[in-house]
This record gives C-alpha cells, sequence and structure tokens, in this order.
C-alpha cells in the first residue's frame, strides 16, 4: 500500500440489466484526503456506481481497487469489511428497531466510545431511544450518516444525501464531507447538484447515460462546463427554472422570471397572458385550520390554513417531515385530519373519498411516484383510465381494450410521451416519462379546478422537468389552482406566485418570490424564523439544537 | 379433587412439552422471516427416525440423536427450497407435511413391519427427589424424561439467548423485518435464516422423538396428529414474542389435557371445541383485539440482494 | 454493552446458487422443461417406492391406471376430485389476483359443507332436486364466503396478515365440523348404538347433487359447476374491469386507492369469492355420496387447492390441468393399495416430490410481490 495509492481507483467498469447498460466502461480515481464528486443526471448511472462500490451489485467486468489493493466485493459485508461506509439514497434502518438497535446492529466493539466520538467531532447527536418509525426523514438521514461515521470508514460514499435535507443541515453535511476528507479519507459525494459539488468537492467525475462524459479538479471545471457534460447541450440553453433543479444558480433568479412572466420552455402562448375567460380569485381550494395529530399526539399539521386561487400556482417550501406527506395524504383522501375543513370551490371535501376528489376536480400527484402515482406492473393504458374504466364499455360487460388503447394513444401523442406504445408497461418507461402519464391523467379531469403536486421533478431529467413545469404553466393559465410541494427551492421560486415554508406542522409565510430577498427569507422561515409568537421562540431555539453545530474549519470554500 | 388437578397439570405440562420444543424454533425462523408450515412433518420426521434408530440400536439415546439427525437433514431441504432457491413457503411447508406423512406411513412398513412396535427402547421419568412432591407443581415439573428437562432447558436457553437485547437476537429481528437494509449492515441473511430454518428442524426432531420415546414407547403412522401446526400456532398466539409463546404453549398443552381431566371434575366439555380453542385464542391474539400484534414485516418473502 | 459477534457470513448457501443460476436458467426455466423433469424424477422416485413394496413395476402402473381411468366409476370420481381441487385453486387465483393468499381453503371447505348440511338436512324429505340442490349449494357459498369473510376484515380494518389469519381459520372449520358431528344437538345422527359414527344422517334425496355420467358414473354436477367457475373466472379477471381493478389492487393498493378504486371492497371482494368457492365445494363433498357430513370429510383438499392454486400461477387453464392431475393420481393410488398392494402413502410421496420439483425449478422467474 503506497502512500500515493488512490483511495479507489476504478476502471472499465461495466453492468448491464438486461439489454439496458447502467454502466459503460466506466472509470474513477478518488484521490484520498479528496472529496471526489460523482455528478450526473438522474438515470446516468450513479446509484448503480454506488451498489458496485458497496457490494449490493456485482460487476459484469471492471477493475476495483481500493488504496491500492484489489477490491471484488460480492456483498455489502465485504464492502464494510474493506473500510467502506455507505449512505444510500432510500434509507437502510430498520423502521420498527429503535435507533440505538439500530446502531449496535453493526456489530461494532465500544460502540459508546464511538458514538461519543461522532458526536464530538461532527456535532451529531442521534436520540438513541427513539424508534426510527417515528422519525421525521431529516433526523432518519441524520441517523444514517451517524452510522456511517461510527464505522470510521477510509472511504465513505454518500448517494444524493441532501435532498431532504434543509440549507443549515446540508452545510454541516458537506462540513462533514470536507473534515474526513482533511483526516486523510476519501468521500465520494454522488449529486445531481452542482452547488454542492462546487462547495464541497476537490474533484468530479460527470456521469451521462452510463458512460464517463469528463471530469477532473474541480477548480478546472466551473458550472458552464459541467453542464455540457452532464445533459449533453450548453448551460446557456437553460431557463432559470431548469438551472434550479441542478444547483445551477444558488442566487435568486432574475425577476420576472417568475410564473407569471417567465416563458417557460415550450409554454402555450396563452402563459402569461391575462385570458377574459379565464378563473380568478380566491377559494379553489381552501384548508381551514386543519389538524393531523400523530401517534405519539404531536401535530404533523397544526391547525393550519391555506387558501389557493383559481389560476395561481402556490408553493410549499421546506424542510421535508413538517408535514408535507401528511398534507398531500390529506388532500389525495388517504388522511382524514382530526380537525378543520377542507373545501374545493366551495365544497366540502374533508372526509370525501379519493374518487368524489377526482369527481370534483382536484388532480393530485403523489410524492411517491411508483407506489401512490402509477401501478408499475400494469400498461400505460390501464394506468391512465383505471378510474375511468366505465367509458370503455362492450355488450356491457367487457372491457374495450381496443378503445382504450386508442384513446391513451392520443394522450400519449398530445403529452409528448415516449414509450412503448399503449400496451407497454408502465415500469418499461423512464421516470420523466412516467411523470408524464401521471401529470397527463390528472390533468384531463374535467373540470380540474385544483391540481395538487408534490415533488413533481424529482428524479427527472432536465428535458422532463421542463415539460412538466410548462404543463403545471399551462394548467395554471386556464384557471386551475395549483399547489406544488418540493424540496428545490430554485423551482418553487420560477414557479410559484406566492411560497409558504411547511414549518412543524404550520405554514409559515406567504414569501412574493418576485422580492429580492425571497430566497433568504424562505431560508430562514425554514429553521423556525418569524414563527407566530409565542412558541417562536420555543422553535427557532430548538431548530439550533437539533441542527448540527457549526465546526471549526469548515468555511465553505468557492 | 387435588388428584385431578395434579393430573391435570401433568398432561398439560406432558403435551406442552413437544410444543415448547417445536415452537422455541419456529419463533426464531419466524422472526427472521421464514414460515416453517412444516412443523409437522419434522416432528413426525423425528418421531419416525427416533423410533427407527432406538429400535436398530436398542438405545434410546441413540434413537435421540437419530431424531435430531432426521429433523435437520429434512430442514437443510425444505431450507434449500425456500432460502436458497426463493420457492414460495407456503407451498414447501405444505408439501413437506405430506411429504413426510407419507414418507413414513411407507417406511414404517419396512421399518416396524406388522410387528407391535411398541418394543422400542424409550426414556422413563427421572422425579426430582424432593421437588416432585410439590402439590400440582411437582407432578407438572420434576417428573420428566431426561429428554423433557431438555426441552425446558432449550425452551428457556432460546428464548434468553435470543432476546431483543442480545446481539443475536437483534440481527434476527432485523433480518426478518427488512433483510436488504441487515444485508447493507453486514448481517448474513440467508445463512442466518438457513441456520434458523435449520435450528427448527432439529428442535422439531427432539420433539418428535420426545413424542416416540418419551411419552409411548412407539411409533405409529401420524402419531404428531398435528402437534405440529399447533406449535406454529403457539407462535402466532405469542405474538412472535418468547414468553408469550411459552406461556401459549403451556396453556395449549392444558387445554388438551382438560379433555381427559374434564369427566373427573364433572364438566361436561365437547373434545372437539377444547380442541379447537387454541386456535380460536391465537385468531384472537392477531387480531388486534387484545393490544397490537404485528408479524415480521418480511414474513414469507423471500431475500434477493439488488432488488 | 457490545453484542456478540456472529459468525462470518457462511459463503456457502449465497454464492452457490449465484454460480449455477445464469446456465441452468434457461435450460430449467422454459415450463415444458421443468415439467418433464420433476415428472421423470418423480417417477423414479415412484419407480423406487414400488420396488420396495415388492411389486413389480408393470403391476403398480396396471393398477395405478385402472384406479385413474379404468372404468365409469374410477373416471367419474377422479373427476369429482378434481372438480373440487379446480374449485378451490379458482377461488385461490382470484383472490391472489388481489394481492391475498388465501391459505384457509380448508377451513371454508369446512364451513361450506358444514352450511351445506345444515340447511340440507333441515329440507323435507321430499324436496324436489330443482329447490333443493340451488338451495345447498348457495349455502355453501355464503358459508364459505363469510369464513373468508372474517380474514378479509381484519385485513382491511387492522392489517392482520391474511396468511395467517386464514390458516388458523382452517383448523377452526375442521374443529366446528367435528363439534357438530359429534353433538346430537347439532348435526350428528341419533345415537343408537355405540357404533353410531360421528357423522349428521343422509342429506334428503332432493339435496344430494345430480349425476351426470351416467348409472356407473359418480360424476356429479360439481365436476358442470367447477369447469364453468373456472371459465367465468377466468374471463371476468382477463375480460372486465373488476379483473382489471383486482390486479391493480393486487400490484399497488397505495396508487389504486389515489385512482378511486375501492380497494377493500375489492380485497374483501376477492377473499369472499375464494371462500364461496372453497364452500360450494365443501357443499359438493357433502352432497355427493355417502351424502353425510363426517369428520374429516375435507381431508386435505383445501390444502391440495391451494398447492395447485399457487402452482398455477395465475392461469386458470393451468388451474383445470393440475386439478385433473392431482385428482387422477389421488384416485389411482387408492387403486395401487387396493390392487397391487403398494401403500396409498408412495402416491402421496410422488405427489409432494412433483410438487416440491416444480416449487424448486420457479426460483428463476420473477414474482409479483416483488418489493422495489
Amino acid at each position: 500500500m503506497s502512500a500515493t495509492a488512490p483511495a479507489l481507483e476504478i476502471s472499465g467498469l461495466t453492468k448491464s440489466f438486461g439489454t439496458m447498460r447502467a454502466l459503460d466502461d466506466v472509470r474513477l480515481v478518488v484521490e484520498a484526503g479528496t472529496v471526489h464528486c460523482v455528478l450526473g443526471e438522474n438515470g446516468a448511472g450513479k446509484s448503480t456506481l454506488c451498489h458496485v462500490v458497496g457490494g449490493s451489485l456485482v460487476p459484469d467486468k471492471g477493475v476495483l481497487r481500493l488504496y491500492g489493493t484489489p477490491y471484488a466485493p460480492r456483498r455489502p459485508a465485504d464492502a464494510l469489511a474493506a473500510g467502506i461506509a455507505m449512505v444510500h439514497q432510500h434509507f437502510s434502518l430498520v423502521p420498527t428497531l429503535t435507533v440505538g438497535e439500530n446502531l449496535r446492529l453493526l456489530r461494532l466493539r465500544d460502540l459508546p466510545r464511538r458514538v461519543a466520538r461522532v458526536r464530538e467531532e461532527y456535532g451529531l447527536e442521534p436520540d438513541l431511544d427513539a424508534r426510527v418509525s417515528d422519525l421525521p426523514v431529516g433526523v432518519r438521514q441524520r441517523v444514517e450518516i451517524v452510522k456511517a461515521l461510527l464505522r470510521e470508514p477510509r472511504l465513505l460514499v454518500l448517494d444524493e444525501p441532501t435532498g431532504v435535507l434543509g440549507p443549515a443541515e446540508t452545510d454541516a453535511l458537506l462540513a462533514t464531507c470536507r473534515r474526513i476528507a482533511a483526516a486523510g479519507h476519501a468521500v465520494v459525494l454522488v449529486t445531481h447538484k452542482l452547488g454542492e459539488a462546487a462547495r464541497a468537492g476537490d474533484a468530479a467525475t460527470v456521469l451521462r447515460a452510463g458512460r464517463v462524459a469528463g471530469g477532473g479538479p474541480l477548480a478546472e471545471l466551473p458550472p458552464e462546463r459541467l453542464v455540457p457534460l452532464m445533459i449533453g447541450r450548453p448551460a446557456a440553453s437553460l431557463d432559470a427554472g431548469l438551472a434550479g433543479t441542478i444547483g445551477l444558480t444558488e442566487d435568486r433568479p432574475s425577476p420576472g422570471a417568475g410564473a407569471s412572466a417567465g416563458p417557460g420552455t415550450g409554454a402555450s402562448p396563452e402563459t402569461g397572458t391575462s385570458g377574459a375567460e379565464r378563473r380568478r380569485g380566491p377559494g379553489a381550494l381552501r384548508l381551514s385550520d386543519v389538524g393531523v395529530r400523530r401517534a405519539d399526539g404531536s401535530y404533523a399539521l397544526d391547525r393550519t390554513s391555506l387558501d389557493v386561487g383559481f389560476g395561481e400556482i402556490v408553493g410549499i417550501a421546506g424542510v421535508e417531515g413538517n408535514g408535507q406527506s401528511e398534507l398531500m395524504a390529506l388532500l389525495g383522501g388517504a388522511l382524514a385530519p382530526d380537525t378543520g375543513r377542507v373545501e374545493l370551490a366551495g365544497r366540502d371535501i374533508t372526509r370525501a373519498a379519493p374518487r368524489e376528489r377526482t369527481r370534483a376536480g382536484l388532480g393530485v400527484v403523489p410524492e411517491d411516484r411508483h407506489r401512490e402515482g402509477c401501478v408499475p406492473q400494469l400498461p400505460v393504458a390501464e394506468n391512465l383510465f383505471l378510474g375511468r374504466l366505465d367509458r370503455f364499455r362492450r355488450y356491457g360487460v367487457f372491457l374495450d381494450r381496443r378503445a382504450m388503447n386508442h384513446a391513451a394513444d392520443a394522450v400519449l401523442t398530445g403529452h409528448g410521451i415516449r414509450s412503448g406504445g399503449p400496451g407497454a408497461l408502465m415500469s418499461s418507461l423512464s421516470g420523466g416519462n412516467q411523470q408524464k402519464v401521471v401529470l397527463a391523467r390528472e390533468l384531463a379531469l374535467d373540470p380540474l379546478v385544483c391540481l395538487a403536486a408534490a415533488q413533481p421533478t424529482r428524479g427527472l431529467d432536465i428535458g422532463a422537468v421542463g415539460a412538466v413545469h410548462s404543463r403545471i404553466r399551462q394548467a395554471s393559465a386556464k384557471g386551475t389552482a395549483v399547489l406544488v410541494v418540493s424540496s428545490e427551492l430554485s423551482e418553487l421560486l420560477v414557479l410559484c406566485d406566492r411560497i409558504v415554508v411547511a414549518y412543524r406542522g404550520k405554514l409559515l409565510g406567504p414569501v412574493d418570490p418576485s422580492q429580492p430577498d425571497a430566497r433568504e427569507r424562505i431560508g430562514a422561515l425554514m429553521l423556525g424564523a418569524d414563527h407566530p409568537a409565542g412558541s417562536g421562540t420555543e422553535g427557532a431555539g430548538r431548530a439550533a439544537a437539533t441542527a448540527p453545530r457549526p465546526v471549526p474549519g469548515d468555511a465553505p470554500r468557492h | 379433587m387435588s388428584a385431578v388437578l395434579d393430573e391435570l397439570a401433568a398432561g398439560g405440562v406432558r403435551l406442552a412439552i413437544p410444543l415448547l420444543l417445536a415452537s422455541s424454533g419456529e419463533l426464531l425462523s419466524e422472526r427472521a422471516g421464514v414460515l416453517n408450515l412444516s412443523v409437522e412433518g419434522m416432528m413426525l420426521t423425528g418421531a419416525f427416525a427416533g423410533a427407527a434408530g432406538a429400535l436398530a440400536s436398542g438405545s434410546a439415546g441413540v434413537g435421540v440423536l437419530t431424531a435430531l439427525a432426521a429433523g435437520l437433514l429434512f430442514a437443510a431441504l425444505q431450507a434449500l427450497l425456500s432460502v436458497v432457491l426463493r420457492a414460495d413457503q407456503i407451498v414447501t411447508g405444505i408439501t413437506a407435511n405430506a411429504l413426510a406423512l407419507g414418507a413414513t406411513t411407507y417406511g414404517s412398513r419396512l421399518v416396524f413391519g406388522d410387528a407391535s412396535a411398541d418394543s422400542v427402547p424409550g426414556f422413563d421419568p427421572i422425579p426430582v427427589p424432593g421437588l416432585h412432591r410439590i402439590p400440582v407443581l411437582g407432578p407438572a415439573l420434576f417428573e420428566q424424561t431426561a429428554l423433557g428437562y431438555a426441552a425446558f432447558a432449550v425452551a428457556a436457553a432460546l428464548a434468553l439467548g435470543f432476546s431483543r437485547r442480545t446481539g443475536w437476537g437483534l440481527a434476527v429481528d432485523a433480518i426478518g423485518e427488512d433483510a436488504t437494509t441487515a444485508d447493507r449492515c453486514g448481517l448474513p441473511v440467508r445463512a442466518v435464516r438457513f441456520a434458523a430454518v435449520l435450528l427448527t428442524g432439529a428442535v422439531s426432531g427432539l420433539a418428535g422423538a420426545q413424542l416416540a420415546l418419551s411419552e409411548v414407547h412407539a411409533f405409529s403412522d401420524n402419531i404428531t396428529g398435528g402437534i405440529g401446526h399447533l406449535a406454529v400456532v403457539a407462535v402466532i398466539a405469542g405474538r412472535w414474542l418468547a414468553w408469550p409463546t411459552i406461556l401459549a404453549c403451556l396453556f395449549f398443552g392444558v387445554a388438551q389435557s382438560l379433555q381427559f381431566a374434564a369427566p373427573a371434575l364433572g364438566l361436561h366439555v365437547s373434545a372437539p371445541l377444547l380442541t379447537t380453542l387454541p386456535y380460536v385464542v391465537a385468531l384472537l391474539a392477531v387480531s388486534g383485539l387484545v393490544g397490537r400484534s404485528r408479524a415480521p414485516s418480511g414474513l414469507t418473502v423471500p431475500f434477493l440482494r439488488g432488488s | 454493552m457490545p453484542p456478540p459477534p456472529l459468525p462470518p457470513s457462511a459463503p456457502a448457501p449465497s454464492s452457490a446458487p449465484r454460480a449455477a443460476l445464469p446456465r441452468l436458467a434457461p435450460l430449467l426455466g422454459h415450463p415444458v422443461s421443468v415439467g418433464l423433469l420433476a415428472v421423470v424424477l418423480a417417477g423414479t422416485a415412484g419407480l423406487g417406492l414400488v420396488l420396495g413394496a415388492g411389486t413389480t413395476p408393470a403391476t403398480a402402473w396396471n393398477a395405478l391406471a385402472e384406479g385413474m381411468f379404468g372404468s365409469p366409476y374410477a373416471i367419474g370420481s377422479s373427476l369429482n376430485s378434481a372438480a373440487v381441487l379446480a374449485l378451490i385453486a379458482t377461488g385461490f387465483t382470484a383472490a391472489h389476483r388481489a394481492g391475498l393468499v388465501n391459505v384457509g381453503g380448508e377451513g371454508q371447505l369446512c364451513a361450506g359443507g358444514l352450511a351445506a348440511a345444515a340447511v340440507g338436512l333441515a329440507l323435507p324429505a321430499g324436496v324436489p332436486a330443482v329447490l333443493g340442490v340451488p338451495l345447498v349449494l348457495v349455502a355453501g357459498f355464503a358459508a364459505g364466503a363469510a369464513w373468508a369473510g372474517i380474514a378479509a376484515r381484519l385485513r382491511t380494518r387492522r392489517g392482520t396478515s391474511e396468511v395467517i389469519t386464514t390458516l388458523l381459520l382452517n383448523f377452526i372449520g375442521v374443529g366446528l365440523v367435528s363439534v357438530a358431528v359429534h353433538e346430537e344437538a347439532l348435526l350428528r345422527q341419533p345415537v343408537t348404538s355405540s357404533e353410531t359414527l360421528p357423522q349428521s344422517a343422509p342429506l334428503p334425496e332432493g339435496a344430494r347433487l345430480p349425476l351426470i355420467g351416467g348409472i356407473e358414473s359418480p360424476a356429479t354436477a360439481i365436476v358442470v359447476i367447477a369447469a364453468l367457475a373456472a371459465v367465468i373466472t377466468g374471463v371476468v379477471l382477463r375480460r372486465t374491469a373488476v379483473g382489471l381493478r383486482l390486479r391493480s389492487v393486487g400490484h399497488s393498493p397505495a396508487a389504486s386507492a389515489r385512482l378511486g378504486l375501492p380497494v377493500a371492497r375489492l380485497e374483501t371482494g376477492g377473499l369472499a369469492f375464494a371462500g364461496g368457492a372453497a364452500g360450494v365445494a365443501g357443499a359438493g363433498l357433502v352432497a355427493m355420496a355417502p351424502s353425510v357430513l363426517a369428520e374429516h370429510f375435507s381431508s386435505g383438499y383445501g390444502f391440495s387447492g391451494l398447492v395447485v392454486g399457487l402452482l398455477a400461477r395465475g392461469s386458470l387453464t393451468a388451474v383445470a390441468a393440475v386439478s385433473l392431475l392431482f385428482g387422477f393420481l389421488t384416485n389411482g393410488g387408492i387403486n395401487l393399495q387396493l390392487a397391487a398392494g403398494v401403500p396409498a402413502s408412495s402416491v402421496q410421496i410422488v405427489q409432494s416430490l412433483l410438487v416440491l420439483f416444480v416449487a424448486a425449478a420457479m426460483f428463476a422467474t420473477t414474482r409479483n410481490r416483488s418489493t422495489s
């Protein structure tokens, strides 16, 4: 093991799933003492690469070397034994166990000492007695990171770790990465956000469609050069909203890029015009005094009110786990509130079944596309029309598949959805096209009073993000009220007329995205600033207490 | 009256011993995510092999060893199917029971022939001096055969050794709850599941030996008569927790024993009704009418890495 | 308090199949080679068992064939057995489409038989068959559906796994039949001597299933009912909106709920139909010779039917084929013992091996309830 050997050296790595080549002749060198970013759009092969390094997937071809010695993991245990710790995109904590029990599963000696060390060095202190299933996602992510750090790894691999974190938590995590590198170990940070790479990374490798598109020291790779590597076209071709989704523009978008004025890519001509026929005014969707209690008695939604007007796009920002999921479940009809009312165009739908909501004109694009948004094992046509099968009857009893496929064809063409036809299984579509199918289905409601979409562009490539945004703007232009829940602040800033911030079950704000200090104000609200009097100070105090302590020597680079 | 109570308690514990053995293995297996519906078959195989071994060697001790070996072999084949080849656990369980019933019935013609099989050497009760004179508890607990005492020890050891507080118990629970996460923590998922099925086979084999060598000193076709199923049900009634499962076994034993003691107590209870009682209790236990109960999330779901 | 170290991961069970999989999968994966291989292996074992019993293969084969289709009687009783299995497996398939595993065929069959006997015995002696038979069958369906409905309700209301509850309800169903035929106050025939069997009195003539194969064949209307049930279920599952909705619920209850499908109602309906079909099978068993409800009349049909359903993997054509195979084999096995002196248990062994071989060979194919 020579001093100059890289921490991780990968060459000729190839992995196929069926006919799809997820990784194709990938080469990657991670020097010890550095943070190496792996960049790329969704579907570029980043997660597959992580799984290979972590031993969850065995590659078809390729050689891996760890600190100079050959490394060929057959199972995750091999990776752990070699001193590699992973933080997966999907949590790997057993939900029915407590945090402490999950940590004990690692079977590490002198666990208390290690826990103490992680607390001292990184300021991370998990509540060992809390049951994982009771914790919000952001906290789970921190436990996940603690779990990785307890192993004192010589290589830490983080797969999209910041998706569920707020700005302060993200800063702390990136600082943690720097500290690990400073201690002489190596970090692989997988992300699709260029801003994070710029702040924490030393070098980067860009993947596109399973191949290495380029890379090198980040000092020599400004965003203008990284973007074309990632998406295959120049950065200038992106509008502000799209640039925001890859973290290209950390600063506020230029005034006028807001929803009402911004000509989104491919948006219909009516966008931005004040069509005389479209309905305006408040009351399309009205939540009044809505409260949802969790099992432990705390409030997931704490007597919250919100009014979304016709033709208005309202965004909900905030760190995940502050009541957004409950709000969406409430709108979708999966959850009934303990207090308060939900009204759609004046009609009480608080306890209406999902079917009645759909009839009344409430479209919902759920956050978890695979679990709730669609049925991946069924064909596209079925996914489009499952709720309206009565329209496709033959002889009164049989299902008229031909008519259904015909209707589906029209939708696929109209929305520019690329698939193997109406009979193709939903699971065979790319994430972007799946989301377009879900959106097409919800937008086809007649009447469509309100569309509620959670994380509508998560996991989509740039082109699909543009299409989804323009569909949402079109719907709004026709008078539909739109509620967008997103953890991508940049997305909300360009898309919305008004942004509220979810914080501990309350909706704080609103913030006008066209104001110059919108981003800063939202950031402050996400930490509970200007929380209504009374609980405000307590809230802010606790927020500070739970956020990781800043660590000396971690000033953001660049 | 007290003689009747003695009888009831002693009979209850005697009937509970094979249950205790088998269900303490089955509990671990289910906590690790494998539903062995074939405990009945494992037990029957153990009883057959135990009786055959004892007959051939003239020693009950050798019979215990052959029963153990047969249980392990049976379990290894089943684990190969359900853990390694990921065959459906319900199909393999039910079919393995049928196979065991067929094979032991066929085999007993060959091994025991028409000769009366009650010449098999067996175990005799060993009263613990002093303790066995305690009213009710004495005859119930302290007049067992060596195999019976061993059964108590095995059940207690497994309950303590694999409690959630121990690293082993925690690992088993994690594997049954979320195999992918356990795998990522470096736990050997399939090896643990394989071992849990083997353990179930071993203890069920012993339970079979207890039936054939401690109780009747003979093998007869379908000698288990559903006791193996009852062991699976005890785990359900105990809501996948060790001590409640042990209690359920004892309760089931006493309920069965009541059939014989009822007339002496002057009770008219339908015998089939008593036989059915344990299943009703188990149904009530899992139906959530009394507290919460949850089966391990990964129960019957085979593990495949990278899915 | 550090936990004790676990043994290092044993490589044997996990690495062996990985190496074998790519080479064997295409070969073993093909249904025809799977079936053929399983039959050959199980047949070889059967041959050994026949020889072990001191019989020549020719004698054994003749006895087996004779018992399967050597006479109208053999064919008729084989068909009756196959029909009972097919009904249970058909119901299983419908529930499985909705994502539910109905392990409770045996108990539902008992509930159906119990209700059929109760209704049948309550009918006047001279009841006409056009009235009596439908009443008995409807009673069986309703009781089976209600029995499965307990499990469905516990699942939709309390989230209790239907695998566990239907399993338990089997034993309770079998127990209830025992109770009923042991108590004169319930369904036991009048006890006249110590020889009186614990079973019900025979059903009146008008409540018994009509024969369909002439005077020599015991084949009853249950065969027609099972065939109709399989065909109609197949059409409903494949060609109607209900079938599609069940499939959607089976794949993703959450997405189905979001799309406005009545998930709980579909799940309950699927499981209740499975129970009803098994209940009809139970009613059929009671309403054919000897037309009594006896202890253990279900004799494992429920479990065999479940195995048929699982092996058929959603195809109703396969349900019919496997049911016929099992029905004929079972009856052939009985004759094997009567005519050739080979223990009937050897057929049980061969049949189990056949199932285990097929189950083992299915491993390469995908499952419908995968977790992503």
